[in-house]
């Protein structure tokens, strides 16, 4: 028996049919050939021989897929949709290479050295309030838009923490809070989490310590290597994850994410490091994970109106739904409102946005749509694309709100509630 | 590389008026919805019996009813054959064309354009996914009755092709009750209305002839459909067995009570185990021999709750283990999710998978399931029994490896005999999900050469070329196939020699 990787995670597939209606690039397009059923086709006949890896057209619709897998919770017999689309990006990679754009972005993004200059320069454009200003549709004017709605408290004001009850002071003001022990938790900090979301990273360790975490750093950490891994660049992948893994070390301490694109990726390198990691997998956590444990403790009352989207590789990859709820919902008076589509991919998908731009479009139409009528003031996601992605589109379509993560709304509700003080 | 030689001698080969149909095409419907290329083809080659294979010569994806007619009129001018294809979930190979052949696929024609409250009808493109219907008709207190397993996937157009039926057209009948009118556009590219507004024929019931040919007839654009009031009152029972037997046998004592149950399933041990490993599990008694769900409805809800206790003491004298009630509409929609589900989860069993479809008299259910035991445990194969118990309407999945040598001809062999002792047993060859490719074979044990040539009689005066959708239903091409027929007396079904079957074989359904 030949090591079949992950091909093999694709075999349970019977060609029924029912995730279709699941596939946002289906929707957008109706074609087959765009669906994870059609897809799987298309990864068997390469794993089998039958179609080449470079072909042009092949490739083109696997480049198309989101990467979302939102096929795979709607899948009766568990069909590993993800693990197939690794292996088989991976042999793609492997005959044509990585496209130009893809590398320079992965390089821009991820690269050690080049990474810290392109952030710092974004940081420095983004505080000019031009590329907010600049936010439309097209590619540059997307992009923009993408840069603007990474900044902390873009578009502040439009919702306000509200004091009830006649004014006075939360009670219970000491940190961390009597009833909870404090244990420790790693933070693992990621490329452009730590590039451009410093204030989510900052909001995830004040929220983490008033509900009794203690947030150690671990300075030798790298990338997690997704979006190598999207790339079909699966060796680079691997290679980040042993480091890592050896950075966090043997410990039992959880390693929190506020990332859920980072977060799958880690939860992944059980599979990709087979079995040196399983360890390593098991620990890491959604830091909306290690809140709701907590409960999480309530802050003070935020009067805002506030969409949830769960992020696909939060959702479907990881399957949490809950946890992020639960630390809106410890937040007084916030109205959390639910969009039928809300489940469905925003098309931000790592590289996708650049590298796609009219199939990422064509998929956060329909989204964006749904949140013009539902009127929110504040998009909560928990993933640096998302933010990104939504907080670009809803400026480009003259939505009035802006994408956060959830654990900046809670950390906000903290404040107002003199936690901090 | 056997795909990818055939596709260069193909591209080698290809005429120059294939050249240029896929230019016209795509004046048509725009370049991007003009699919040429190998693997694009290739992601058209099954259905949901991936058993069958077939690539299609073009794949076409027309966005309006102006296009799919254009389509259809350039390709009766240059007289080639095509066929119309939904969302690819059908069970018989009946959406596959074959490499000389265009595909028309019509997943983009999936608006509802209109829906009538006070008249309880909708008027949808063939494109529109079954249930999004009855998620738009719900505000209206409506929905769109038949409900295929695969109803989350599966389009109209192709329900109203295979005449699809579905858990609850026990008592609402299958697709053919809920289609009041259809424009339909045929082979030459003629567009053709069938049915009144009102439902009832003007004249011939055209509407009746079309629903269920299977895409030989013509492309349906627009489909009129009747929309039911939402039950007010739902009961929904789930009775475990230690016997496929009795499960049977209480089958037809259920329906021996004079209710009738909205809806009456069956899912033997194999399917329950796939159902409770996987997110649609629903907690259905792993150690049970089989299990039946039933479901009672109507307008008053102490009519339904007598009704539903009725059934219950029922189900308890005829051996039920126990019987449970589903609690809240909660539970109900778990209970329902796993056994609409149960089809896709059958990969957890094994790689292949074959699902047969057959009808036969209810009380022969526990001879025939018992039949179909044996004949499994002869071959040494997996075979997993869900069904629509309450119209006898057998859905036996086969589950194999088909890397290993020589399982796949077991497994036709297996078919071919389950079908036989369906047919010995005073059933027939399909319930739902049509003849398509795969019961073309069986065709001939059903009807003699007069009924056959009759059928393909009716084809001609829609399609008198035989070029939508050829080769499916009717067994003209080959004549060993016609060989085999006897010119018996009309009606009569025909005997083979290869039936092996405990089962007397019965006259026409005629017979008085």
């Amino acid at each position: 028996m030949t090591d079949r990787g992950g091909f093999a995670a694709l075999d349970p597939c019977v060609h029924c049919g029912f995730c279709l209606q699941a596939c946002p690039t289906f929707l957008a397009t109706g074609d087959e050939a765009d669906s994870p059923r059609g897809r799987i086709e298309l990864m068997r006949a390469i794993e089998a021989g039958e179609l080449s890896p470079d072909d042009p057209a092949l490739v083109l619709h696997l480049d198309r897929c989101l990467g979302c897998r939102g096929c795979e919770p709607v899948c009766p017999s568990g069909v590993g949709y993800g693990r197939g689309l690794a292996a088989a990006r991976a042999l793609i990679t492997s005959r044509r290479g990585v496209p130009p754009l893809a590398r320079a972005a992965l390089a821009a993004l991820t690269g050690p050295g080049l990474s810290r200059v392109v952030y710092a320069l974004a940081r420095a454009l983004r505080a000019t309030g031009i590329p907010r200003w600049l936010a439309g549709w097209g590619r540059m004017r997307f992009a923009m838009g993408m840069l603007g709605a990474t900044a902390p408290k873009v578009g502040g004001g439009r919702w306000r923490s509200v004091k009830v009850g006649g004014g006075s002071p939360p009670r219970n003001l000491h940190h961390p809070p009597p009833t909870s022990t404090t244990s420790p938790v790693l933070l693992f900090r990621g490329c452009v989490m730590q590039g451009l979301f410093s204030h989510v990273h900052d909001a995830t360790i004040r929220t983490l310590e008033v509900n009794g975490y203690a947030v150690r750093e671990v300075p030798e950490q790298v990338c997690c290597g997704a979006l190598h891994e999207h790339a079909g660049l699966e060796r680079d992948a691997r290679a980040l994850a042993r480091l890592n893994v050896a950075a966090f070390g043997d410990g039992d301490e959880p390693i929190v994410v506020n990332s859920a694109g980072c977060g799958a990726m880690l939860k992944e390198y059980g599979h990709l490091l087979d079995p040196d990691a399983v360890g390593f997998a098991a620990r890491v956590k959604d830091v909306t994970e290690l809140l709701a444990v907590r409960g999480p403790r309530p802050g003070a009352p935020v009067d805002a109106t506030v969409a949830y989207d769960p992020p696909c590789h939060l959702l479907h990859a990881q399957r949490i739904a809950e946890p992020p709820e639960q630390v809106l919902r410890a937040i007084p008076v916030l109205r959390l409102v639910k969009t039928p589509d809300a489940a469905q991919c925003c098309g931000s998908a790592g590289l996708f946005t650049l590298l796609e731009p009219a199939m990422s479009r064509a998929v956060l139409a329909p989204k964006l749509e749904t949140l013009a009528e539902t009127r929110p003031q504040v998009v909560a996601t928990g993933n640096p694309g998302c933010l990104m992605q939504l907080g670009a589109g809803l400026a480009a379509a003259g939505i009035p709100a802006v994408a956060r993560h959830p654990v900046e709304l809670l950390d906000e509700s903290y404040a107002a509630a003199g936690y901090y003080a | 590389m056997r795909l990818a030689f055939a596709f260069s001698v193909y591209y080698y080969l290809m005429p120059r008026d294939v050249a240029s149909l896929v230019d016209t095409l795509a004046e048509i419907v725009g370049p991007r919805h003009v699919r040429t290329a190998l693997p694009e083809r290739v992601t058209y080659a099954k259905d949901g019996l991936p058993t069958h294979r077939r690539v299609p010569g073009v794949v076409v994806l027309p966005g309006s009813r102006d296009e799919v007619i254009a389509v259809v009129r350039l390709l009766g001018a240059l007289g080639m054959p095509f066929v119309p294809r939904g969302a690819g979930t059908g069970l018989s190979g009946g959406a596959l064309a074959d490499g000389d052949a265009v595909l028309i696929v019509l997943t983009r024609l999936n608006r509802i354009l209109k829906i009538d409250a006070r008249n309880r009808l909708a008027v949808v493109e063939p494109g529109v996914v079954n249930v999004r219907l009855s998620v738009a008709a719900a505000p209206h207190g409506l929905q769109y009755t038949p409900d295929p397993s695969s109803q989350t996937a599966c389009t109209i157009g192709g329900n109203v092709a295979e005449n699809a039926g579905g858990p609850h057209c026990l008592k609402y009948g299958v697709t053919a009750t809920h289609v009041l009118a259809l424009e339909v556009a045929l082979a030459d590219g003629r567009v053709v209305e069938l049915g009144s507004p009102g439902g009832e024929p003007w004249g011939p019931d055209l509407v009746g002839l079309f629903v269920g040919s299977e895409g030989n007839f013509g492309v349906a654009t627009r489909i009129a459909v009747r929309l039911l009031p939402v039950a007010r009152a739902v009961r929904t029972l789930l009775a475990d067995f230690t016997s496929l037997r009795t499960a049977g046998e209480a089958v037809s004592a259920v329906i021996a009570s004079g209710i009738v149950p909205a809806a009456l399933e069956m899912m033997d041990q194999s399917c329950i185990q796939a159902v409770e490993d996987s997110v649609y599990a629903a907690g259905y008694p792993r150690d049970a021999a089989a299990v039946l769900l039933a479901e009672l409805d109507g307008a008053h809800e102490a009519a339904v709750a007598a009704d539903a206790e009725t059934i219950e003491a029922v189900l308890r004298a005829h051996g039920a283990r126990s019987v449970l009630v589903a609690a809240d509409a909660q539970q109900r929609e778990k209970l329902w999710l796993g056994r609409k589900k149960a089809f896709g989860a059958m990969g957890r069993l094994s790689r292949d998978l074959v699902v047969q479809d057959a009808v036969v008299p209810r009380s022969t259910l526990p001879d025939v399931l018992e039949t179909i035991a044996r004949i499994a445990a002869e071959y040494g194969l997996t075979v997993s029994n869900v069904f629509h118990a309450g119209d006898g309407n057998l859905h036996p999945n086969i589950s194999f490896d088909g890397r290993t040598p020589g399982l796949r001809e077991r497994v036709e062999a297996a078919s071919a005999e389950i079908m036989a002792t369906c047919i010995a047993a005073g059933g027939t060859i399909t319930g739902e999900h049509g003849i398509g490719l795969d019961k073309l074979r069986y065709m001939p044990l059903l009807f003699d050469g007069d009924s056959l040539a009759a059928m393909r009689a009716v084809r001609h005066v829609w399609d008198p070329e035989e070029r939508v959708n050829p080769g499916k239903v009717v067994p003209v091409h080959a004549c060993r196939e016609w060989a085999g027929t006897r010119n018996a007396e009309r009606g009569t079904r025909n005997e083979s020699p290869d039936v092996r079957s405990d089962f007397r074989v019965p006259t026409s359904a005629l017979e008085t």
